[in-house]
């Protein structure tokens, strides 16, 4: 079910001499219910635009936003409200109001209307569960950054609304704050009732939260799929290059008791990867970390080898991509052109890929 | 020149503390009509002053330029204009308000407005635009947003009012020509000033002088430490 559909969305800003910028064109895109979906770019391709027009704290210059039948684009001042009281807008930077930390985080759910004994648990739960018990009274303007940080998350996130914008939320956040806003998203990301929308210019963030990406560049969407599809099949140059061409799957961890070694299955394969996270798990390799054989090697210190069929062959300049597809997965690997060349590599071409555990990353 | 200062001082300590009726009595109207004069204009600048910092909309900055232009109106004409309106041929001259007190607060009221306006407009506008958005996006509605954003820029509204009372109380045309500086009944430190400095009752208009000076500082401190205490 989607939760908000938008079309033909574009953005103008007017400078004073009446030249236009354009910002966004022709943005097209729907969120479904319970997905998190995932905008990266690079800085300035207008990413925060399209969040702050979704958070209706700009209006676009011409677009159709759906949310439950309505074009939220145009309505009045008063739905203006109801629709952003089913949202949260998490800003890069903090902000606070000139009051206690308790109030800053009961605020939302004051302006919704409830009262001091209706909410006065719920925000006491929240400021035990970001650790800030015995600041409650204090000031929020006198904290210190990392603990003003944990009051703009608190607030935001105990409103517990239907839709959750993130704008690079973990962009200026230090280390315990990032690891307190990723269990945050990955609760809200196990209750399906929950949209998350997140920018994000860091493709590492994209794959570990996203259901789905949309790639913008220069204030337009070149592609959007799952992380996958995003990752291994970049439609163009620009979210190649971007997203660093990664090799991503989903696949269950387990840890093997005899060699201490991580045995992941995908489908019908199996990786070994160094690292000890179990269950549910992201594996990704680097193209340029995957060899290509002819013969498979014996007595040798890459721990996974896999047999396949060459795919497709892309040249670019002194090296190319070559797409290896085994079993039911696809690898990309980057090796020179003169490699290709000694091996004699043509699509069809049956050969031996392999890549070190050290080499896997799991996310 | 020097001793009638010097005997001027004398005189005005020996009013203020023997408290001279006919001092207090200046004292007590300037203040009924200055306070009263400021805070009703405050009750109506507030919401819109404002109102107008909060909004967008078409005319804005042809409204902006002229709340600045009568933010200096001259007071003496305001006592011109306020004078013509109530005489006894003016359009509310029945109501015979003309050289009373409620006809001094009515011209300081129209000199205060516009200060109080345009600096609520200012103050307004002067709040952080990422916290206004914060506080959107949390759910305020427009009402919640208006009274949170007062609270933030309490203290240049605070000085607003300062600044208006400060006006009113030190404003001498308006009140001069439209209260007409009745002894016991719209005399206020500014006419009574200029009416002993006339007649040559230095002590009298020295001793008005210094605590005039001296309430203005009162209350200007009394006030910054209001609005430092709460930052």
């Amino acid at each position: 079910m989607k939760v908000l559909n938008v079309k033909d969305l574009h953005k103008e800003y007017y400078k004073d001499d009446k030249t236009s910028i354009k910002v966004l064109s022709n943005i097209n895109f729907s969120v479904k219910k319970g997905e998190c979906f995932v905008i990266i770019g690079p800085n300035g391709s207008g990413k925060t635009t399209i969040l702050r027009i979704l958070g209706l704290l700009e209006l676009p210059t011409r677009a159709k936003i759906i949310y439950k039948g309505k074009d939220i684009s145009k309505i009045s001042r008063k739905d203006q409200v109801k629709y952003r009281r089913n949202l949260s807008f998490v800003k890069q930077k903090p902000v606070v109001r000139n009051t206690s930390v308790f109030n800053n985080i009961a605020y939302g759910l004051k302006v919704r209307g409830m009262k001091f004994r209706e909410y006065v648990e719920i925000v006491n739960n929240i400021i035990d569960f970001v650790g800030l018990r015995g600041m409650e009274n204090k000031n929020a303007r006198d904290l210190s950054g990392g603990e003003m940080q944990r009051v703009a998350i608190a607030m935001n996130f105990v409103i517990e609304p239907e839709i959750y914008l993130l704008d690079e939320v973990s962009a200026n956040l230090d280390p315990m704050n990032i690891k307190l806003l990723e269990e945050f998203i990955m609760k809200i990301k196990q209750d399906k009732e929950k949209t998350i929308i997140m920018s994000t210019h860091d493709p590492i963030e994209a794959i570990k939260f996203a259901d789905r990406i949309a790639v913008l560049n220069d204030g337009q969407i070149t592609q959007i799929g799952n992380p996958n599809e995003i990752f291994t099949a970049p439609k163009d140059e620009f979210t190649a290059l971007f997203v660093g061409y990664e090799n991503i799957f989903p696949g269950i961890a387990t840890i093997d008791k005899k060699t201490g070694l991580n045995q992941i299955k995908i489908n019908d394969l199996i990786v070994t990867a160094s690292s000890q996270e179990e269950g549910e798990v992201k594996v990704c390799v680097r193209p340029e970390s995957i060899g290509i054989v002819k013969n498979p090697p014996k007595n040798t210190s890459y721990r996974n080898t896999f047999k396949g069929q060459i795919e497709n062959i892309r040249d670019l300049g002194n090296i190319c991509h070559v797409i290896v597809s085994c079993g039911s997965e696809k690898f990309l690997t980057t090796i020179t052109e003169l490699s290709k060349k000694k091996l004699e590599l043509k699509i069809g071409s049956h050969v031996f890929i392999n890549f070190k555990a050290t080499d896997v990353k799991i996310l | 020149m020097a001793n009638e200062i010097i005997e001027g001082i004398l005189e005005a300590l020996r009013l203020m503390f023997t408290f001279d009726p006919e001092l207090w009595g200046i004292i007590e109207v300037s203040f009924r009509v200055s306070l009263t004069s400021t805070f009703l204009a405050a009750l109506l600048a507030l919401p819109i002053g404002s109102y107008i910092g909060l909004r967008e909309f078409r005319g804005k900055k042809t409204l902006t330029n002229l709340i600045n232009t009568f933010m200096g109106f001259p007071p003496v004409v305001m006592g011109l204009i306020i004078f013509l309106l109530l005489s006894n041929t003016g359009p509310f001259g029945s109501l015979g308000l003309l050289y009373s007190a409620s006809a001094m607060i009515v011209a300081q009221f129209f000199l205060a407005v516009p200060i109080i306006t345009g600096t609520a407009k200012a103050a307004i506008e002067s709040v952080d635009p990422m916290l206004k958005e914060t506080i959107l996006s949390l759910g305020a509605n427009e009402r919640q947003l208006w009274w949170e954003l007062i609270k933030d820029s309490k203290k240049s509204i605070i000085a607003g009012f300062l600044v208006a009372f400060g006006q009113a109380i030190s404003e001498v045309g308006a009140v001069m020509i439209v209260g007409g500086n009745i002894r016991w009944v719209t005399r206020t430190f500014t006419t009574s000033i200029v009416l002993q400095t006339r007649m040559g009752e230095f002590g009298m208009a020295i001793a008005l002088g210094i605590i005039l000076i001296s309430i203005a500082f009162i209350v200007n401190y009394g006030l910054t430490r209001i609005q430092s205490r709460g930052s």
